[in-house]
């Protein structure tokens, strides 16, 4: 039964992601007043994509980009998908916290080898970024280690089984809010797009990918926005019984998601860290001082 | 056995022996001192034994104490006058090669003479015949002072004359008013009487005498002659300068504090008085960019914590004491040695000017590094063990006070720390001006150097080797009875 | 197996050198790999012993001991390792230099010297090796000339005054209780009053803290570590400033004991709480200053400024899981930060002394072995899974969230995103990137660097993948420092409160790399392009000029950079000029003015007599 979920939970992460993307293009385009692609686009395209020729900058340039994908993989692995986790007592969250680290390290290595300055602004801003969401995001996941005083992912999903969901959990309120204003820039959606900016910097660190490579990349979007939602439902909503209510909760994430980056403008990369460390990071500052001096 | 009296008398004989052979050949007259500081050395090693089991005194002129002048060679005054005929064994060697210009026959003459002086103050046990010896001393170092003949040397020697001449003043009317109120210039006499003595007129005989005293010992504010006297005498003579003149003259003061006088009150002021010569010694040399008054100025550092060491009074830390002594005059002797070669070499006395020096004569060089770590305290030179044993004595007691004043002297070290090393990045790492042709010193004033150099490593390595000395040196100036018994019997 | 032997080995080696260099260099280089190697050889035999030997008896009453426990075992072991790496490394990166004797010789005594401090068996020992690592540290930070002088300086004055500090506190000690022996002070002080042990502790604490470069006495180590030669560099940086780490274990868990540390002040601040806040402020800090550097080494220094700080932080808790952490971070930093000083010795010696990030770039081309090498020295650094700086690290993290201290938590886990801004910036200004003209025939690293830095990256990955090897010594010193045993496993831990398995992760890891390399290949046509062959919106490409690496954090720099002020290293050189400033002050007393120094005899007289009539103090 674990093996069987070992290979099925990437794979379900996999079509949930591809939807998701196809969903947003297609959200998005309604709310452009456009038609949009078909849902299935983004499949479509990675079948186009590892039929294609593409041109190489290096072993690293393949490798980092295999590295960054396993690490998503791997980050999956470890997620409890609604009632369903497959690696769980190796090392809980704070894993977690560093699997995700090889994603962008993955990418930040292989788009440094395509030595396209366009790249490496990319990479800088994403570094950046990511050094901005961290801040409240690490304060946010502290004060639920805390208040659960445990560093397993299960443990906290069925702890907050038993009391609905974290936001049900009053000390977790604030974490909760300041991670719903993080979450836009954790899953690279405006107004914190500036590390791929297309018409600026060509799409940044991806600039130089093509063929399977870019097929790769699309694939690992797809999974870096499963995670990014999922990591969200588990931590602050309570994860769930089953896939399909896990599912739901994560349809409303990403419907949220949606709407702030269709209505906000791109911000640049010092205006989204200046944001992300002054309101998030004392919402969430708060939110950490409440766990530790109410106690459970 | 030898009689202690030869440590004075064959010096003294061949150092107006030096001009007769001078008119015969220059050349022979230059190892006289050689020759009669070995003697000493000698006469010193066999005399220790026995001084250290019983100390030795000598009348002269066949009368008993206190009616005739007599030597006392106890324990103290056996570590002095070895340390005197080491450190001018040692540094009438490097003069063979180094004092070559001049008139160098009445250097040597003078250099005897000094170093006479300095052992028949330290061996004497008479306030007025210890006054005569310190004049031989101090005209002595006043004329080597100006040997060199040039504006600088003339300056310093007439400006440290009369510093010298008024501490000279000071010191006799301090001896006659002892004289006065006890009829007899015999310290032990004086010591025996000095507790039921009238206390202001004692007073003022006393504040004379150490402040007479005082102007040699580098005691501040009384030594401004020194850092110009120090730089501008020819380097053998610096390094006796600060290696022996003023070691001596800190001999008298404690001698005359401890023994004759019973001071002990006097003790807590000199403790600070100490300190703050070793503060002001060691801010000053910080700021110094010539090198031969650095040295200076750390020589007044030096002197402030050996006086420090000894004003703590208990045993532990007046060994200690001593034991900073015998390594100061062994590393500020090679210091001023081997800075005096790198000097002559560079041809000025800036430390910027001794950039790349460490490939010119990495000898010499290397020497001034031992000198400096050991002066430093740094393991394991002999710096190092008086340091530690100062700083054990001072702690020892507990006190608040005192912890405070070791802070003090703690931060001075930093400061020697601080500039010394300084010097040795300037003279080893320091990207030189392209001059690279080796111009090592010659071979007999490097084996003086490395003389230094082992007996600092030596002594480092093996403190227990003197501790002995020291410690009975100790007790010498700690049991005033037992220095008065022996004298009077 | 002696320890006396290991001694004069380490210590006449380091002599022999010198003389040998004078004889011939070949025979010196190779009597120097020899001596490092059978140090290591030496020190490895001891392994599992507990040996005491009294050498010196009667030093000034004091006598001296080497000892050797699990503990200094340890130390021992990755300093005389990384001292035999640095020698191999240095064979050809010291090739041609100047003085290359004295060299190998004073990195010799280093070596000799740490051992002997870790070997002490009593204070004054300590001491004296403590010293003598002093003085030859300050030696070879100077080597260099120029701004290294000035390096070395703020080394020895910052060193020195820890080290007078430390010998107050052990005279003190041997005033209390007339001994300076290990076992002996730590009886003494099982009955010495909480102000007393404070006092001790504040003393010691400024000595190891100034070595370990906590906050606030970091001042000299960034200066020192970027001038030293880079062989010296990987040592200063791996071990020798770990000594403090040393003696914070010492004192407590060997003299002071745990209780009586934990007790410090317990009613108040507690002393732990006050070294973990220190802790957290030598991480938060320095890992903000790396990441603004440009030169290469300097950001590896101001990283291993932080990374110290992680130990502290380990340490200060006390627990046998944050001891063991602090203490596995400790082998751990020691490996890669010397791998990844190596590195950058390797690309000084290719390109002529560049160090600076803003002019280097594709060196992956040249050199893949080294990058290689500084991928997975990097990877250490950020703790990424599966090496062995995350294993210590996810120790310490558990700690501080079990500890219920998430504020520590948060300032080690974000400090860790900083080191992974500052770790991929150093990689890219490097390796990634363009390739300028000047270095198209760069040649790769010679054999004598790349194998150092070779076994070096292999222990990276070994300790990451079985962390059980080195976890069950540490876990030995963890018993004897007498905290309760951990549950170790070759793959990690088991414990019930959050288990770690790294061969999960390992498989994990792997299975995933496997398959997305195989959907990789399954796509299409790859081919291999030039660097010069990229998307530039149809602009031709600006030879040597199409690279983004000056400024490479420039928002975040424009951002922070107002708000981060060295301010200690700035009163530290305050203080300098103002000492400077006094003296020169001071001197003007000795006017030149003879009449004057006269006055000052004649008033010092009158003064003491009118004192004395006045108020007879005397």
């Amino acid at each position: 039964m674990r093996i069987l979920w070992l290979v099925l939970s990437p794979l379900i992460a996999l079509a949930v992601g591809l939807f998701f993307l196809g969903l947003s293009r297609r959200v998005m385009a309604r709310i452009h007043w456009r038609y949009g692609p078909p849902l299935y686009q983004p499949l479509i395209e990675i079948f186009r994509y590892f039929t294609q020729k593409g041109s190489s900058h290096g072993v690293l340039f393949g490798l980092g980009i295999v590295l960054s994908l396993a690490g998503s993989i791997v980050v999956i692995l470890f997620l409890p998908f609604g009632g369903i986790c497959s690696m769980s007592g190796s090392g809980g969250m704070l894993v977690v916290l560093y699997m995700m680290l090889l994603a962008p390290l993955g990418i930040a290595l292989s788009g440094g080898e395509a030595a396209n300055p366009n790249a490496s602004i990319g990479i800088s801003r994403k570094l950046m970024l990511a050094l901005g969401y961290e801040l409240p995001f690490l304060l946010i996941v502290l004060a639920i280690m805390t208040h659960y005083d445990t560093i397993s992912l299960v443990d906290i999903v069925s702890a907050q089984r038993e009391t609905a969901s974290a936001f049900a959990s009053f000390p977790l309120v604030l974490s909760g809010i300041a991670y719903l204003l993080i979450l836009p820039a954790m899953l690279g959606m405006r107004p914190f797009e500036v590390v791929h900016a297309p018409q600026e910097i060509s799409s940044g660190p991806i600039a130089e990918y093509s063929g399977p490579y870019l097929g790769l990349v699309t694939i690992q979007h797809a999974l870096t926005t499963f995670i990014g939602i999922s990591l969200f439902v588990n931590l602050v909503w309570g994860g769930a019984g089953n896939p399909f209510v896990f599912f739901l909760k994560m349809l409303v994430v990403l419907a949220f998601g949606l709407f702030v980056n269709a209505a906000f403008p791109r911000l640049r990369v010092e205006q989204a860290v200046r944001y992300l460390w002054r309101w998030p990071t004392l919402i969430a500052f708060v939110g950490l001082i409440l766990v530790v001096t109410l106690g459970r | 056995m030898v009689s202690p009296v030869l440590l004075i008398v064959i010096p003294l004989g061949l150092a107006f022996c030096v001009p007769l052979i001078g008119m015969v050949s220059k050349r022979f007259a230059r190892f006289v001192p050689v020759v009669a500081c070995l003697f000493n050395l000698v006469v010193s090693v066999q005399l220790l034994p026995a001084v250290l089991s019983k100390p030795i005194v000598v009348d002269l002129g066949g009368f008993g104490a206190p009616f005739s002048i007599n030597l006392f060679v106890g324990p103290v005054g056996i570590l002095f006058s070895l340390l005197i005929a080491l450190a001018g064994f040692v540094v009438s060697l490097y003069a063979l090669a180094y004092i070559d210009k001049g008139p160098t026959t009445r250097y040597h003459t003078l250099y005897l003479l000094l170093l006479v002086g300095a052992t028949g103050v330290v061996l004497t046990g008479d306030v007025f015949n210890l006054f005569v010896f310190f004049e031989i001393l101090c005209i002595s170092s006043y004329v080597l002072v100006a040997y060199r003949g040039d504006k600088d040397g003339v300056e310093s020697a007439v400006k440290y004359l009369i510093q010298g001449a008024l501490g000279s003043a000071l010191l006799l009317t301090g001896i006659g008013l002892l004289y006065g109120l006890f009829g007899t210039l015999n310290m032990a006499h004086i010591a025996v009487q000095a507790g039921s003595a009238d206390p202001i007129p004692l007073f003022v005989a006393m504040a004379l005498i150490v402040v007479g005293l005082g102007v040699e010992a580098a005691i501040f504010p009384l030594n401004a002659w020194l850092p110009d006297a120090h730089s501008s005498a020819p380097s053998s003579i610096s390094a006796i300068l600060s290696g022996i003149a003023i070691e001596v003259g800190l001999y008298a003061v404690v001698r005359m504090v401890f023994t004759v006088f019973g001071a002990s009150s006097m003790l807590s002021f000199l403790m600070f008085l100490g300190v703050l010569t070793l503060l002001v010694g060691e801010l000053c040399a910080f700021a110094q960019s010539n090198i031969k008054r650095m040295l200076a100025y750390s020589s007044i550092g030096q002197i402030g914590l050996i006086i420090f060491a000894i004003a703590i009074a208990t045993s532990g830390s007046i060994t200690g004491g001593f034991f900073q002594l015998v390594s100061h005059t062994l590393s500020k002797a090679l210091l001023f040695l081997a800075a005096g070669y790198m000097i002559y070499r560079s041809g000025s006395m800036d430390i910027s000017s001794l950039e790349g020096m460490g490939k010119r004569m990495p000898l010499t060089a290397f020497a001034f590094a031992v000198g400096a770590f050991s002066l430093v305290g740094l393991p394991p030179f002999a710096g190092f063990p008086s340091k530690l044993l100062i700083i054990r004595g001072a702690l020892a007691d507990g006190g608040a006070l005192l912890a405070l004043l070791v802070g003090l002297v703690l931060l001075g070290t930093v400061i020697e720390g601080a500039y010394f090393f300084r010097v040795i990045q300037t003279v080893f790492f320091k990207k030189g001006d392209g001059e690279t042709a080796r111009c090592e010193a010659p071979a007999i004033a490097l084996v003086s150097m490395f003389v230094l150099v082992a007996l600092i490593i030596v002594i480092g390595v093996y403190p227990s080797l003197i501790i002995g000395v020291l410690n009975s040196a100790a007790s010498e100036l700690l049991v005033r009875a037992d220095y008065i018994g022996r004298v009077l019997g | 197996m002696s320890l006396e032997l290991l001694m004069v080995v380490a210590l006449g080696g380091s002599l022999l050198t010198y003389v040998l260099g004078r004889v011939s260099s070949r025979l010196r280089n190779g009597f120097a790999v020899l001596v490092s190697l059978a140090l290591v050889a030496m020190v490895a035999s001891l392994y599992g012993k507990a040996l005491h030997v009294s050498y010196y008896e009667d030093f000034l009453g004091m006598s001296l001991v080497l000892r050797v426990s699990g503990l200094s075992w340890l130390f021992a072991m990755t300093a005389s390792t990384l001292g035999c790496l640095s020698v191999v490394f240095s064979l050809s990166y010291m090739k041609g230099k100047e003085r290359t004797s004295f060299y190998y010789s004073m990195l010799l005594l280093v070596n000799a010297a740490m051992l002997g401090v870790v070997l002490s068996g009593d204070l004054l020992s300590l001491f004296i090796f403590w010293e003598i690592m002093s003085w030859s540290t300050f030696l070879l930070i100077s080597y260099n000339g120029g701004p290294a002088l000035a390096a070395g300086m703020k080394y020895f004055v910052m060193s020195f005054v820890g080290s007078l500090a430390m010998l107050a506190g052990l005279l003190t000690v041997y005033g209390s209780f007339g001994t300076l022996e290990f076992g002996g002070v730590a009886a003494g002080m099982l009955s010495a009053s909480p102000g007393y042990i404070l006092a001790i502790f504040v003393l010691f604490g400024v000595a190891f803290g100034t070595k370990n470069a906590i906050w606030p006495f970091h001042a000299w180590l960034p200066p020192a570590h970027s001038e030293a030669p880079s062989p010296f560099s990987a040592i200063l940086s791996g071990i020798l400033i770990k000594m403090g780490v040393y003696g914070f274990l010492l004192i407590i868990f060997v003299l002071v004991g745990l209780r009586n540390f934990m007790a410090l002040g317990a009613d108040g601040l507690p002393l732990h709480t006050v070294l973990s806040i220190v802790g957290a402020i030598t991480i938060l800090f320095p890992t903000f200053m790396a990441i603004m550097q440009n030169d290469a080494k300097k950001l590896l220094a101001w990283s291993t400024v932080a990374q110290a700080g992680y130990i502290i932080l380990g340490i200060s808790f006390g627990t046998s899981l944050s001891v063991a952490g602090g203490v596995f971070h400790f082998v751990n930093h020691a490996v890669f930060k010397a791998l990844l000083f190596m590195v950058v010795g390797t690309v000084e010696y290719r390109t002529k002394g560049v160090r600076d990030l803003d002019s280097l770039g594709g060196l992956i081309k040249k050199m893949p072995l080294t990058f290689a090498v500084a991928l997975i020295g990097v990877c250490g650094l950020i703790g990424v899974p599966l090496t062995n700086g995350f294993v210590s690290k996810w120790l310490i993290y558990k700690t501080l969230i079990l500890e219920r201290s998430p504020f520590l938590a948060l300032v080690a886990l974000f400090g860790t995103w900083g080191t992974i801004l500052y770790s991929y910036k150093f990689l890219h200004n490097i390796f990634l990137g363009q390739l300028p003209e000047k270095y198209k025939d760069l040649e790769r690293a010679p054999m004598t660097m790349r194998l150092p830095m070779t076994v070096l990256s292999i222990v990276v990955v070994l300790f990451g993948v079985l962390p059980g090897i080195p976890l069950s010594v540490i876990n030995s010193i963890d018993t004897s420092f007498g905290l309760k045993p951990l549950n170790v496993t070759l793959w990690g831990l088991a414990s019930d409160t959050g288990a770690l398995n790294t061969i999960n992760i390992l498989a994990a890891v792997f299975a995933g790399l496997l398959i997305v390399w195989l959907v990789l290949k399954s796509g299409g046509r790859k081919v291999s392009v030039d660097q010069a062959d990229n998307y530039a919106a149809g602009a031709a490409i600006p030879k040597d000029k199409y690279q983004y690496s000056v400024g490479f954090y420039a928002p975040l720099t424009r951002m922070v950079a107002p708000y981060l002020k060295d301010f200690m290293d700035s009163f530290y050189m305050r203080l300098a000029g103002w000492v400077g400033g006094l003296g020169s002050g001071i001197r003007r007393i000795y006017t030149g003015y003879v009449g004057d120094y006269a006055m000052y005899i004649v008033l010092f007289l009158a003064a003491l007599i009118f004192v004395q009539l006045t108020w007879s103090p005397w």
